[in-house]
């Protein structure tokens, strides 16, 4: 039976394998290329979504699990033309060295801040876990707390 | 320098209006191409179909921010505003030579050393200088006036009536021979976009997830390779179940790959096999089912600890290979009031290239297409020669951002599998590593020990110095350099115990752990003289010296430069302040290639095992600064890097095998372990040229940090990773 669900708002029905992760749906059969792969293990959060509204780290969701599923990737963060505030932080603080795992930074950055709009340091280095082998941490703590004036502001 | 053997305006059919200058007598760039837009591209401007205007830079970029340095060299010279335009790199510009291989002429087109903006600035400034020219001339003519009455601005022509005449108005237009030695690049008065902050001319597509990496290629017809690669060192497949996955879904081949090792030993592909399928999950499902009878027999004895204690032991032993010498070094350790012998070891660092390595080829016959991003452009063209036939001049390269690089993908074996494998199935085939490939399969950063004596004279001055190294790489780099070259008697001595890892370069070769070495032996020995470190470097730097490299003999670094960095931190941090119990600063100093840079470690330990780093203060020269806002995005960077490496990194070979092969036991640090506070100097020695960046903040870091944990808790550090030894230091 096809599992069914939705990404960045589409409907999208799968059949294939129930045991292959969200990941290489997104990346393979749906053209979404902007949620990357970094370790398989769950460990790097490069491919970093949202499921449900909730953070995941997609190499480790199968398909299986997807039924009714609503999936947020870092295509569907802004609205047409319009960055999400976080994009706009991270440009701002010019955050991006390579790049790589920026997608899964900010969409782990997105959900964190949801739950904690005002975060305090301690609260970033709980909440934020994903790994940037170029050492953006600095900048990204800076965008963090950026993007959190301004959503608060906005 | 630049030779100028064709130069035209070129109109391109199918209403491309194109401007194109030809650095070379290149035949690639005249050749039409029916795959792109090579006879359209010039080397630093083109136009596309919807009259948008594209800066194209010829150096790779793996996060070093050359695209957007070497773009604001371009949008100067030429005067462009770099928020108007996109940028994108540029494909393969150099010559084909007698033999066939592919070389860089004017513009480099490789990145590593820290020297692409180096190399990139004199052949850079001219082409866009002369390409401005040759547009202003076109208005000139268009308009029936001199040339000298017309400037330039935001991408357009205009003259003293204020009419105005865009670039991509002007192409295509007229035929125009102007002497390129006429022309002269802006003096540095003039700047308006280099020296000036410029943010990353890729962050929009990187913050909306625009496939700008090679592994987001899709190539039409692709069939996707995933190989199962020999983990033993050096070893080969003994048998594999072949029959069992080739009828897995999906899988259209199941192809033995055979190890190539150059003539050193070093490894190039390894042995392996690789299943070839339609989608990149059939490959890797039919891969894991892979059931592989390795033979790993010819390097069981290439283990961490053996290795390690073999290298220690070695120094110990009387007398090393002799590589440099001053003075009488026997009769001031003979003399001195105190000597410190101390020995340090450090074990191997993986790389961990955030993107896994990819790369889609294509060839076809006599010729090829590649889609990756490697730190390489001229390169790639003589790997697909060396590993498919295919002439040099007949490969079109697409390059792509590289998900870091550090070193790494500066090789060839990523790229020569998929253009094996793409020449055997004659079709597109992109090769995807996993990350346990990635660390397994690395070229990591070399291993050893170093043994260093101090003699302290009756009056507490650095009177001797004497280092042994023992690494398993040739290198004798730290053997002969500071402070050997700057000690009125010193000695070194290397020796070099060779194993069955190939090595690489990893960001600041000999330097990362060098500087380590050096700069912390220092510091023992100036507790040895009842001195501040601080003091004692100072005193040190402050006789007059240089730094001399060979391949820059017109960049000496002198020890003034150290002496004013030093004195830059010291300030910026109030080094020596007051400070509560358990926390420190540590000071050190050092030149990778041509630059320099100082850092000051401000930290406070956690219980007795562990520390966090709440501030770095650092001081930078790297010449003229290009952007100020990139260099301090890298030595942020090296900072990180160097942290990181310092405390955790540990690549572990056990019997041949490297164990540690994914981010669960291979542990790289995230945001809680970053400094919170990073203030960088870019210090102003009157360059009129850049020097390098990308690797300079690194080596310092961590003699800085180590420096910094004995000033707050008594312990030295003197084997890496911190996470094992500060418990036993």
């Amino acid at each position: 039976m096809a599992i069914s669900f939705t990404i960045n708002g589409a409907r999208r029905s799968f059949n294939g394998d129930e045991e292959m992760p969200l990941l290489w749906h997104l990346r393979e059969e749906a053209g979404l290329k902007g949620t990357k792969f970094g370790c398989g293990i769950g460990q790097c959060g490069a491919c970093t979504v949202h499921l449900d509204g909730d953070a995941v780290r997609s190499c480790s969701v199968p398909m299986s699990s997807l039924d009714g599923a609503s999936i947020t990737t870092i295509e569907g963060l802004a609205e047409g033309d319009d960055l999400h505030p976080v994009q706009e932080a991270w440009i701002e603080e010019d955050v991006p060295q390579c790049g790589y795992c920026q997608a899964g930074q900010i969409m782990a950055t997105v959900a964190f801040l949801k739950d904690t709009p005002n975060p305090t340091d301690d609260d970033i280095n709980n909440g934020i876990t994903n790994l940037c082998r170029c050492g953006t941490y600095y900048r990204i703590r800076k965008a963090i707390k950026r993007a959190a004036e301004n959503m608060q502001t906005a | 320098m630049t030779n100028l053997s064709r130069r035209t305006f070129i109109k391109s059919g199918a209403g491309l209006a194109s401007f194109a200058i030809l650095v070379s007598a290149n035949p690639r760039l005249a050749r039409s191409n029916d795959t792109g837009h090579i006879t359209d591209i010039g080397p630093c401007l083109r136009f596309s179909d919807d009259g948008s205007t594209v800066l194209c830079v010829p150096t790779p970029d793996m996060g070093q921010g050359i695209m957007t340095a070497a773009a604001q060299v371009i949008a100067e010279e030429m005067d462009i505003d770099l928020n108007a335009v996109s940028v994108e790199f540029m494909p393969f510009i150099g010559i084909i030579d007698d033999e066939g291989i592919a070389r860089d002429k004017d513009l480099t087109q490789g990145a590593g050393g820290s020297h692409s903006m180096m190399d990139l600035w004199p052949a850079l400034r001219k082409t866009a200088a002369y390409s401005r020219a040759l547009l202003v001339e076109a208005a000139a003519q268009k308009w029936g006036i001199d040339a000298s009455k017309l400037s330039t601005l935001d991408g357009h022509v205009i003259d003293a009536g204020g009419r105005k005449l865009a670039y991509k108005d002007l192409v295509a237009t007229v035929d125009i021979n102007l002497d390129q030695s006429a022309v002269t690049p802006k003096p540095i008065k003039d700047y308006k976009v280099i020296g000036k902050d410029a943010r990353n001319v890729a962050a929009l597509d990187i913050v909306t997830g625009k496939p700008v990496f090679s592994l987001d290629v899709d190539v039409p017809g692709t069939l996707h390779a995933v190989i199962r690669r020999c983990p033993h060192l050096i070893g080969k497949v003994k048998s594999y179940n072949e029959d069992e996955v080739a009828s897995m879904e999906g899988v259209k081949a199941v192809v033995k790959m055979d190890q190539v090792l150059e003539e050193d030993g070093w490894r190039t592909i390894a042995d392996g096999v690789a299943i070839i399928a339609d989608t990149y999950w059939h490959a890797r499902q039919a891969a894991d089912a892979l059931t592989i009878e390795w033979d790993g027999s010819a390097a069981t004895e290439d283990d961490t600890n053996i290795i390690l204690d073999k290298c220690e032991a070695l120094t110990k032993t009387e007398k090393l290979k002799e590589v440099a010498r001053n003075g009488n070094p026997e009769e001031a350790f003979n003399a001195a009031a105190k000597v410190i012998d101390v020995t340090y070891t450090h074990p191997s660092w993986a790389h961990a290239c955030i993107e896994p390595h990819n790369c889609t080829a294509h060839v076809n016959g006599n010729s090829a297409e590649v889609w990756v991003g490697h730190q390489n452009t001229t390169r790639i063209a003589n790997i697909v020669k060396r590993f498919a036939d295919v002439d040099a001049a007949n490969v079109n390269t697409h390059m792509y951002r590289m998900g870091t690089g550090f070193g790494r993908k500066y090789v060839q074996d990523f790229v020569a599998e998929a253009v094996m494998l793409s020449k055997k199935m004659q079709a597109p085939v992109k090769v995807t590593w996993s990350r346990e490939d990635e660390i397994e399969q690395d070229y990591p950063n070399h291993m050893g020990a170093y043994r260093v004596k101090a003699a302290i004279d009756k009056d507490d001055n650095l009177s001797g110095w004497h280092i042994k190294t023992a690494l398993d790489t040739g290198r004798d780099w730290v053997a002969k350099d500071f402070p050997t070259t700057a000690v009125a008697n010193s000695l070194g001595e290397v020796v070099s115990v060779p194993n069955n890892i190939s090595h690489g370069a990893w960001r600041g070769p000999s330097h990362n752990t060098g500087a380590w070495v050096v700069q912390s032996a220092l510091s023992e020995a100036a507790y040895a003289a009842g001195k501040d470190p601080y003091d004692f470097l100072i005193a040190l730097y402050g006789k007059s010296g240089t730094i001399q490299t060979p391949d820059w003999p017109n960049m000496d670094v002198n020890y003034d430069r150290h002496v004013a960095l030093l004195e830059k931190v010291a300030l910026a941090s109030e080094y020596g302040k007051e400070m509560p119990d358990g926390w420190g600063q540590g000071i050190a100093v050092h030149h990778t290639f041509v630059s320099a840079c100082a850092h000051v470690v401000d930290l406070e330990m956690i219980g007795d095992n562990d520390y966090r780093v709440h501030k770095v203060t650092s001081a930078i020269d790297c010449g003229l600064a290009v952007n100020p806002l990139g260099i301090r995005a890298q030595v942020e960077s090296g900072i990180m890097d160097g942290l990181c490496a310092a405390k955790y990194g540990k690549l572990v070979f056990e019997a041949g095998v490297p164990i540690t092969n994914n981010f669960d036991t291979y542990q790289k640090m995230r945001i809680d372990e970053a400094p919170p506070i990073v203030n960088i100097h870019i210090m102003d020695f009157g360059d009129t040229e850049p020097r390098g960046t990308g690797e300079v903040s690194l080596p310092p870091i961590i003699p800085a940090l180590t420096n910094a944990i004995f000033a707050a808790s008594g312990k030295r550090i003197r084997s890496l990773p911190i996470s094992e030894s500060l418990e036993t230091a």
